[in-house]
């Protein structure tokens, strides 16, 4: 076993968990544990009263693990006022940091709590270093952590490691969250329309190549989350020599706390590995690794649109808006190529939608009255002879090789 | 003396498109180049489109905004700082920004005016505060915050504020979602926005205990597109936006029709110079205002989270359709007093058909097309899409007006 650091990162939701947690850690001693808590008005998807979470916190801070309070929603101005509130009554001295997403709830704690450790939650979005240099220079010695996208490679994140001075925080195993709406999109589709607090469901759609996303609708609005979960158990070493210490099981949801607690002590402490999960069999849903390879998610966007008929600007004439066959076509001038004397631009060349090349040398331009022309202006519609095989949307340029 | 009225700002899918806002109202028009925003499959801008659109933009007073609001990589970035120096150059009056990194390299190579996206989801006064720090002028606030909340912040921050009032809405939280990047491999954060919120999704609600305890109920299957968003129309709430100082007022749409563009700024900018003569909206051109926003494809209307939070009201649980009124028969590309007007035909139409005349300002104007002719004068029985035809001059028509015909004539 190798001696980069590993710190597990969980969630507890109750005393009950936490016991459990706290049975486990007492057995697996090396293994660094930090624990997040939060309750139904901070956290998404937690369902923690915040009595309930005083206990937590109290007791977790007693037997000195790490807690750190969750505040992860996103709060439109009322309903911010109502959770600074909450977050106000807390015991925020008996906590190690205060997890946030909000850039309000950022800005809140770093000017009434200036001495409260902040973790920034940048997984939505954040992917490039500058932005991250960015936030840690913002919150100064406050910023204890930034937990970084599921959507870096692994080549970024070593990157990151190697430059970014605050410790750094990856999901390693768990939900992968597609979808925040602040609306109730789930209890408008209840047939008695009772209000409740939590509904859960999952949506399949015949328009997508995938089935049975998870669903939950709760007081911060509704959570749509990918068919298949995060698992990159098998890269905990990996990820440790990168330079990430913190990786987050997040067990909140399929009673996975219960199953995989003790199994992921054992993984921690390199005496098991992501095959004695068995995922296949034990978990709910198929697992993924993410973009934690390779992120391509840029390079269908040449197929969004046909290039060939957007101009590119050199020796740009316009744009053919009308086809005569065997008569005449109409180029909508679009640049100033043309203000000069005819007889200097000799030969065109016409880039059609489908890529094909027509070269020919201009005998004639004439107006829509059909008038000859030596000049024609930008933004003038005229009429040049017809040429085989040019259809309308071709871009009609000045042949680079005659001027 | 006239009253204070907030700027109209339009979206410029293209350089036509730029046109025909600013020609029908615009304070103000935004745009995407090729890389940077979140309109990948838009047409967007080449550098001499860029500064020919700045040109016209400018020679009318109307401003120009230039959105890099994707979430960009390491890579996109490396080409930035060579573009925000061409926008420098042209002298756009501000750029559109969501990430912090993108804020970072515009603040270090240039001085470009900054808005803060609404991509960034900013939702609240310290929120607001936060991107006032880190270089925002203005706010674009989340379409979740309503006209109240927004007259907050802005007194709170002293910064300017801009909010949508009509277009389509995501129904996440802007850049909150991530579905097209895990179900298509397009990053809807970069552009790649498959709209799968749009789909018809079958809802399987779960059974006995869900995995909080919590019991629920065993239901069957239901077919909903139940985060399929209604369209945002906030004409009636002209009054709160001005009342609460709001300074832009933003019409979604860079991806729509030349027909959107123009209709939605010249309506927007009518009842706005209403205001700003009279002082009030009490003009009998309300229900005409409102007609003409139902004469565009949209779906449904909503004042979304305006006046307060979204609501199961706000839902569009229906398939996608058109079921438009009107029609776009085409666009004005010249106009010669007392011979023709040439039209570049968007949808069919024949001789003897109807057509209306949207002019710059003022009322439409109805004509009868009493000849249709190719360009080379031959006869025609109907128009083509994709072609360009002759049809009688219409007194007051200009370039660029765009010609439309009710569906049942």
């Amino acid at each position: 076993m190798s001696n980069s650091k590993k710190i597990m990162v969980t969630h507890v939701e109750s005393m009950d968990q936490f016991s459990l947690l706290r049975d486990h850690a007492l057995d697996y001693k090396n293994t660094e544990l930090e624990v997040i808590v939060g309750c139904l008005e901070l956290s998404r998807y937690t369902n923690t009263k915040k009595e309930d979470l005083l206990k937590l916190i109290h007791h977790i801070s007693k037997e000195q693990i790490s807690v750190v309070l969750e505040w992860d929603g996103l709060y439109q101005e009322d309903k911010f006022i109502q959770a600074a509130a909450v977050v106000d009554s807390l015991p925020l001295h008996e906590i190690s940091a205060i997890r946030v997403q909000d850039p309000g709830a950022v800005e809140y704690i770093k000017n009434k709590y200036p001495w409260l450790k902040i973790q920034l939650v940048l997984e939505n979005g954040n992917h490039n270093l500058a932005g991250l240099m960015k936030w840690s220079e913002y919150l100064g010695e406050q910023c204890s952590r930034l937990i970084l996208s599921n959507e870096l490679s692994k080549e970024k994140l070593k990157e990151y490691a190697s430059v970014l001075k605050a410790p750094l925080e990856i999901l390693l195993f768990g939900r992968i969250l597609l979808f925040y709406s602040p609306r109730l999109l789930l209890s408008p589709l209840e047939k008695d329309k009772l209000k409740k607090s939590w509904i859960t469901a999952s949506g399949s759609s015949e328009e997508s190549p995938h089935s049975g996303f998870p669903l939950i609708e709760n007081r911060h609005g509704t959570f749509m989350f990918n068919v298949k979960d995060l698992s990159l158990l098998d890269h905990l070493e990996e990820i440790s020599q990168l330079g990430i210490a913190h990786t987050r099981v997040d067990l909140r949801f399929d009673e996975s706390f219960n199953r995989y607690i003790k199994d992921l002590f054992e993984l921690f402490s390199g005496k098991k590995t992501e095959a004695d999960f068995q995922l296949k069999i034990n978990h709910p849903r198929p697992v993924i690794k993410g973009f934690y390879n390779v992120n391509k998610t840029d390079v269908l966007f040449t197929k969004l649109k046909n290039s060939r008929t957007q101009r590119q600007d050199d020796f740009y004439l316009g744009e053919i808006v009308d086809v005569e066959r065997n008569q005449q076509l109409a180029l909508l001038i679009k640049t100033n190529a043309l203000s000069e004397n005819l007889e200097i631009v000799q030969e065109i060349k016409m880039v059609t939608p489908e890529g094909k090349i027509k070269i020919m040398i201009l005998p004639w331009i004439k107006s829509t009255l059909g008038l000859p022309l030596l000049q024609a202006s930008k933004n003038d519609l005229v009429l040049i002879p017809y040429t085989n095989g040019v259809t309308v949307k071709t871009q009609v340029y000045i042949n680079k090789s005659v001027k | 003396m006239p009253h204070w009225t907030p700027e109209l700002l339009s979206p410029a899918g293209s350089l036509e498109k730029l046109k025909v806002s600013v020609l029908y109202g615009a304070n103000a028009v935004y745009l995407g180049g090729q890389k940077f925003g979140l309109r990948q499959a838009a047409d967007n801008f080449t550098y001499e489109e860029l500064s020919e659109g700045v040109e016209f933009a400018h020679s009318r007073n109307a401003k120009v905004y230039v959105v890099l609001n994707s979430f960009l990589h390491d890579n996109d970035l490396v080409e930035l700082p060579e573009f925000l120096y061409l926008l420098e150059e042209l002298k756009v009056d501000a750029v559109i920004v969501s990430d912090l990194g993108v804020i970072s390299t515009i603040k270090k190579h240039s001085n470009l005016v900054i808005h803060l996206s609404t991509q960034a989801s900013c939702l609240n006064i310290e929120s607001a505060k936060l991107w006032k720090n880190l270089g925002a002028t203005r706010i674009v606030l989340g379409r979740e915050v309503t006209i109240k909340e927004a007259s907050l912040i802005k007194k709170a921050t002293g910064l300017e504020i801009e909010m949508f009032v009509h277009g389509s809405m995501c129904m996440a939280f802007s850049g909150n979602c991530v579905i097209s990047n895990y179900t298509q491999g397009r990053d809807s954060n970069r552009g790649g926005c498959a709209h799968s919120c749009r789909f018809e999704y079958s809802i399987n609600f779960n059974d006995d205990k869900n995995d909080k305890g919590h019991d629920v109920e065993k239901r069957a299957a239901q077919k909903a597109y139940f985060m399929s968003s209604k369209d945002l129309e906030g004409i009636r709430l002209l009054p709160e936006f001005i009342e609460a100082e709001i300074d832009s007022l933003k019409v979604e749409g860079r991806n729509k029709s030349h027909h959107y563009a123009g209709t939605i700024s010249k309506v927007y900018s009518d009842a706005l110079r209403f205001y700003k003569e009279h002082g009030h909206f009490l003009s009998s051109d309300m229900l005409n205002w409102e007609e003409e926003l139902r004469k565009v494809s949209h779906r449904d209307y909503t004042t979304g989270s305006l006046d307060h939070y979204a609501e199961s009201d706000s839902i569009y649980n229906q398939r996608e359709h058109d079921d438009n009124e009107y029609v776009v028969s085409g666009i004005v590309l010249e106009a010669i007093p007392e011979e023709h007007l040439l039209v570049d035909v968007k949808s069919a139409f024949h001789p003897k058909d109807i057509l209306e005349v949207m002019r710059f300002s003022g009322a439409t104007k109805k004509c009868e097309v009493q000849f249709l002719k190719s360009l080379s004068g031959v006869s025609l029985e109907r128009s083509k899409p994709g072609t360009v035809v002759k049809i009688p001059y219409i007194e007051g028509a200009e370039k660029f007006n765009i010609i439309r015909r009710a569906i049942k004539q």
